[in-house]
């Protein structure tokens, strides 16, 4: 369950400030996948991060009992100059993970991204593609209450994008999922409910057919 | 499957101060195959150019003491806060890509950063100890616990001043220009290549203004058995120290969110 409380959220431009988020109280029942909707810009992005506890609301308050994963998205996340190996390393290490935790994911990671010898190159020399391999296999190493997914199901090639819906679908169903997408099939797929954020407001449909009509309304 | 358990945030401040201390030792000396070797040898190379000037221009003028150990003390002490200082400024910057999760505060890289300075300063301080039991030099302590305590004090001087010109360094790029034309002579107004009491008056009271010159002058006063302490001023320290501190967290403090959402 996640609760927003009165959170607003604003960015200041040259003259005004642009709201992400104006006064939004809203509850997000426990045991759902959320898909979340919207154009370029309202702040889809960074509702994840709110979310995901690296970025702050200017006011309000968002709380909720359950963790969740850092947002795995295209950008950020990685050190570009340590290789996969090593990134894999530190994010178990802040998770407190044993030494044989660590070896264990960083197997499961290696075997699961598919990037061969790159798993020991450094990140700079990695394709967006490659990262979001990397990114998503590591997420799958950790249990959180939620996972903060940020477009990266789209990237990659069709047998990557089958093989991480299809360990995504398995994934969810001992956790839920928060996800930011553009393509309407993805969200069916694995969303029960949605979220469109437009215009500072946050609305939120008991069913994902009805976030993408409203979506598409927004849009014509 | 790696289970979320809760951890109280001590616990989790530690893991992250690890996992970023590795991170930094890989980064900074695992790509650059010299990266070890110029973290220890730039105070040897200090230590040698000064001895060599010092025994080119007058034979003896420190009686009782080797002048090259003088210069070991002076030149690793320095380093030792010249580089907490200056790597704190950039510790925000370089590891930003890392505050993608939540477990790592900004605050945690400029205690990753007085760590590992602290270890490359043990290190180049070993180093030393071997080449000066090799050439048998004098390399005795006089109170081996002051010593001690001077350069815990000077780290904590250090990691003071860092993270509040970290803060400050991190939204006003003008900022860390000026700290860095400010630190450039500082080498040399620092008592490091000779002592306070063998300055003439007037300069004395001009460079006792600058707090890292008590700083060294404790050390010194405390390692070698002909010097004193007269000249240490350890209220100006503890005012030195407690300010910066109190400035840097309370910016800090103040500023965490966004440097985290920047």
């Amino acid at each position: 369950m996640i609760e927003l409380h009165n959170v607003t959220k604003y960015y200041k431009t040259a003259n005004e400030k642009k709201y992400i988020l104006d006064n939004v109280t809203i509850t997000i029942p426990s045991d759902v996948n959320v898909g979340i909707l919207g154009r370029n810009g309202a702040g889809k992005s960074t509702l994840l991060r709110m979310l995901g506890g690296i970025d702050f609301p200017n006011s309000g308050i968002i709380s909720s009992p359950n963790s969740f994963s850092w947002p795995m998205g295209l950008a950020g996340g990685f050190q570009g100059s340590m290789s996969g190996r090593q990134n894999v390393k530190f994010v178990c290490r802040i998770y407190g993970k044993s030494d044989y935790e660590i070896e264990e994911a960083i197997e499961s990671v290696r075997e699961f991204a598919e990037i061969g010898d790159y798993f020991d190159m450094p990140i700079k020399t990695y394709s967006s593609g490659m990262k979001s391999r990397l990114s998503f296999g590591l997420s799958l190493v950790f249990d959180f209450d939620y996972l903060i997914i940020d477009e990266t199901l789209s990237v990659g090639d069709k047998n990557f994008q089958e093989k991480s819906k299809k360990a995504l679908r398995k994934k969810i169903e001992n956790c839920n999922v928060l996800l930011v997408s553009h393509s309407m099939p993805v969200l069916k797929e694995l969303c029960d409910v949605g979220i469109v954020v437009h215009k500072g407001q946050m609305h939120y449909c008991n069913n994902i057919e009805d976030a993408i009509a409203t979506y598409n309304k927004i849009n014509k | 499957m790696l289970f979320m358990n809760k951890r109280t945030s001590i616990e989790i401040f530690k893991s992250v101060v690890l996992a970023l201390f590795l991170r930094e030792v890989q980064t900074r000396f695992g790509t650059k195959k010299l990266g070890y070797f110029w973290a220890v040898f730039d105070a040897m190379f200090m230590v040698l150019i000064f001895a060599g000037l010092k025994s080119a221009i007058s034979s003896k003028s420190m009686p009782g003491l080797d002048f090259p150990v003088f210069l070991a003390t002076s030149f690793l002490a320095f380093f030792l806060w010249r580089n907490i200082v200056s790597q704190s400024m950039h510790a925000f910057e370089a590891n930003k890509a890392l505050f993608a999760y939540k477990q790592v505060k900004p605050f945690d890289t400029i205690v990753t950063r007085v760590l590992l300075e602290l270890l490359v300063s043990s290190v180049a301080t070993l180093i030393f100890i071997g080449i000066g039991l090799y050439m048998g030099l004098d390399i005795s302590v006089k109170n081996f616990n002051m010593v001690m305590l001077a350069v815990v004090w000077l780290c904590i001087f250090g990691f003071a001043l860092g993270l509040m010109n970290a803060v400050f360094a991190y939204f006003y790029e003008f900022y860390a220009k000026i700290v860095n034309v400010l630190m450039a002579p500082l080498m040399f107004v620092s008592a490091i290549m000779y002592s306070v009491d063998s300055l003439p008056p007037v300069l004395r009271k001009i460079i006792l203004y600058n707090p890292l010159t008590h700083f060294i002058e404790m050390i010194h006063g405390y390692y070698f058995h002909p010097l004193t302490t007269q000249y240490v001023d350890y209220e100006y320290m503890l005012y030195w120290t407690l300010i910066p501190l109190w400035i840097g967290l309370f910016f800090y403090k103040r500023s965490e969110k966004r440097i985290l959402s920047s």
